[in-house]
């Protein structure tokens, strides 16, 4: 065995690079299944808003497939098996376009939105009833109520579960290690058969990671302060 | 399409079930429930320590054990497979199954996640009730132990299932290092088959929702009772909120 | 718009109107008019019907049968959204519980509405809601949030903020009600002074002086019905219905 040396692994060009493009492939996942679960939970969000019960019902089974179904299955199910219920064209083209990381990107956010939408939905809900009919009284229309005065209450209310849950979908991305995609975790792995260098290696990743996150609570402790500033209601 | 599910489901019901078992290591979902159990069993009594580290003065218990809740809260949880996987066996000078190397990191996380609960139910208790008991001249564990635990412990209890259910879910994560459990035996099926992965996945999925479904439904009820229970006494505190600290896997 | 305004001499006009919540008769056939210019204040004991006429108005509650015109256009029936949004923008509608909105600023408060449905600039409603503010006494305060103002501050605000869309009439539903008393002459003061300026006013209030003082008629309501109209001087010196008359004698003892 050798002695603990973290530039052993860091000065070596070639796992330093490998490291390196897992923390960007990590970091693009991350950020776009954030965006399309953030996308889509204001889609479910309106869907509950609309009027009838049919939008709610849909909902509401898509927020509870979402979150009793493990994320690792549900990647499976993506990679694995709608994959193979796409036309044979579109499966190609998907290949030679990274379709590990689509998937990942899909899988994740999909499973995220569920999560999103209801922490918004739940903030929605602890906003004071007055707050909707001042909006009207002023002449704000539905959507302009909600957007102008609704919406951003809501979003501060939620924030705590919202950076919560951006936390779990940023530590979620190492799952799609497990469908190929060559993120840090697979970079980790690959560094480690490779260098031997099993512990340097994963405290690089771990202290990555860890930092990521903690830049993560810190944007939401900020905003949080930021709100509090202004005061509860 | 269903009739492929059924079909496969026929063949192999006792593979998800038991694994490979008795010619093999006990596996599928009788090894998910007994890892999951296992864990939150001891998860919870390393819960309630941590909480009260995190909730001292003292910096040799308020710095580890808040390390540790950070680790948990910031680092993916497959990671610290690997970790454990790694460690233990330097640690021990000897292999572990793949069973132990997930109940450790298991215990570990969820003992992290279940802290924030207990602390939060500790917290939520109010000084109050500690003072009362310090004032009638119990010492500091005698309080913690007779009046404030009891109740605080209380409250979590739906909690404790809701983490159960994400602990069920985190188990999946086995699959990387090759521990024998519901999704290992559903991926070994989609091998033997190979020709029909998304009725194989399908069904998987069905399955730990089947599963996950009726317990969150059995926390919600509990928490509904422990509201109505608690109802009573004005000043007692609501009990938390079911929720899931952990959208992990 | 203005055309059909100048052929009707009354701001606000109720015709046979009719409400219900479930079997419940919260506004029976109440047919009344509030004129330009004039101050209205509805008093009437607690679950008479007094809110519920006010919210119709805007149509925050809406009517079973008869008509309501606000300022010459129909309130009640079928209404595009768009309509009746513009509709709403021109009363002004002040809410017992203030309703400010918590994540904007007192001045913020005030702009948001005339930028966001009226089209104004920002800094036409900026100037604009700083002499508001400046009105209500609270210019010092634009930049405070609603949580850092008391009661009789936020209410002086929201009335700012209903100013703001330069209504032609003002609506207060018990606007002091919620109020601790040291703060009740703050918002009253204000609420003087725009009946002094000629403004359009109907209130829902239980402050007795001040409709004394400011109304140009009182509407005494009682299970859904206006009971009796009145001067202030004759309502309250010589009330003609008898729940009136126990309504003024409870109050006073």
């Amino acid at each position: 065995m050798h002695g603990f040396d973290l530039l052993a692994v860091l000065s070596n060009p070639d796992f330093a690079g490998m490291l390196w493009s897992g923390a960007l492939v990590t970091l693009v996942v991350a950020a776009g299944s954030w965006c399309l679960a953030m996308g889509l939970a204001l889609v479910l969000l309106s869907l509950r808003l609309a009027p009838g019960r049919i939008g709610d019902r849909v909902v509401a089974a898509y927020v509870s497939y979402h979150r009793n179904v493990p994320t690792l299955v549900q990647l499976m199910l993506w990679y694995f098996g709608i994959a193979s219920l796409l036309p044979d064209p579109v499966q190609t083209w998907l290949n030679d376009h990274g379709a590990e990381a689509v998937y990942g990107v899909v899988g994740l956010g999909l499973c995220q939105a569920a999560y999103f939408s209801e922490d918004l939905r739940s903030g929605l809900r602890a906003v004071a009833t007055g707050q909707m009919e001042a909006a009207r009284a002023l002449g704000h229309g539905f959507v302009g109520a909600l957007r102008h005065v609704l919406m951003p209450q809501a979003i501060r209310n939620a924030l705590p579960a919202l950076v919560n849950h951006s936390v779990s979908l940023f530590k979620n991305s190492s799952l799609a290690m497990a469908i190929g995609v060559s993120e840090l975790t697979h970079a980790v792995k690959e560094v480690e058969n490779l260098s031997f260098r099993t512990f340097e290696t994963y405290l690089i990743a771990t202290i990555a990671y860890l930092a990521v996150s903690l830049v993560i609570m810190g944007i939401g402790a900020a905003l949080q302060w930021r709100g509090q500033v202004m005061g509860a209601r | 399409m269903i009739g492929d599910i059924l079909t496969i489901l026929r063949d192999n019901w006792l593979l998800l079930l038991i694994g490979q078992y008795p010619n093999g290591p006990l596996g599928g979902f009788a090894a998910t429930l007994i890892l999951s159990a296992l864990s939150i069993a001891l998860a919870f009594p390393l819960s309630v320590l941590i909480a009260l580290a995190r909730l001292s003065r003292n910096p040799l218990l308020l710095w580890p054990s808040s390390a540790l809740v950070y680790l948990a809260r910031g680092v993916p949880l497959l990671m610290l497979i690997l970790w454990v996987y790694f460690m233990v066996p330097l640690l021990l000078g000897a292999n572990v199954p793949g069973f132990v190397t997930m109940l450790v990191t298991l215990v570990m996380y969820e003992g992290a996640f279940l802290s924030e609960v207990v602390r939060g139910g500790i917290v939520a208790l109010g000084r109050g009730q500690m003072e009362a008991a310090r004032a009638l001249g119990h010492s500091y564990p005698q309080a913690l132990l007779y009046v404030v635990l009891p109740q605080a412990l209380y409250n979590v209890i739906p909690s404790l299932i809701s983490q159960f259910v994400s602990t069920i879910k985190e188990t999946t994560l086995g699959y990387v290092i090759n521990v024998p459990e519901l999704t290992f035996a559903a991926n070994q099926i989609n091998n033997q088959i190979l020709t029909q992965p998304f009725q194989v996945f399908f069904l998987l999925a069905v399955i730990y929702y089947a599963v996950c479904w009726t317990l969150t439904a059995l926390a919600v009820r509990l928490e509904r009772r422990i509201a109505r229970r608690r109802a009573g006494p004005a000043s007692a505190p609501a009990p938390l909120p079911v929720r899931q600290l952990t959208a992990e896997p | 718009m203005t055309e059909i305004a100048t052929t009707d001499a009354a701001m606000i006009r109720f015709a046979s109107v009719t409400k219900y919540y479930g079997a419940y008769k919260a506004l029976d056939d109440v047919t009344a008019e509030v004129g330009r210019g004039e101050v209205v204040v509805v008093c009437g004991p607690s679950g008479s019907g007094k809110s519920t006429l006010i919210r119709t108005v805007n149509r925050l509650e809406e009517i079973a049968s008869g008509t309501l015109t606000f300022d010459g256009e129909r309130v009640h029936g079928p209404l595009k959204a768009a309509t009746l949004n513009r509709l709403r923008s021109r009363i002004g509608f002040v809410f017992q519980s203030f309703n400010l909105f918590p994540h904007l600023s007192a001045l913020e408060n005030v702009t948001l509405s005339p930028v966001k449905v009226n089209g104004t600039t920002r800094e036409v409603a900026r100037d604009r809601a700083m002499a508001l503010l400046d009105r209500v006494g609270l210019s010092a305060k634009a930049g405070a949030y609603p949580a850092q103002l008391s009661g009789g501050q936020q209410q002086r605000v929201a009335i700012a903020r209903a100013l703001a869309m330069e209504p032609p009439a003002m609506l207060f539903d018990e606007p002091t009600s919620a109020l601790d008393p040291e703060m009740v002459g703050e918002v009253l003061a204000v609420m003087r002074g725009l009946a002094a300026e000629g403004m359009t006013m109907m209130c829902v209030t239980h402050e007795m002086g001040f409709a004394r003082e400011v109304a140009d008629r009182v509407w005494f309501m009682d299970a859904g019905r206006i009971l009796e109209t009145a001067t202030p001087d004759a309502f309250f010196s010589d009330p003609q219905h008898p729940r009136a008359k126990k309504f003024l004698f409870d109050l006073r003892h």
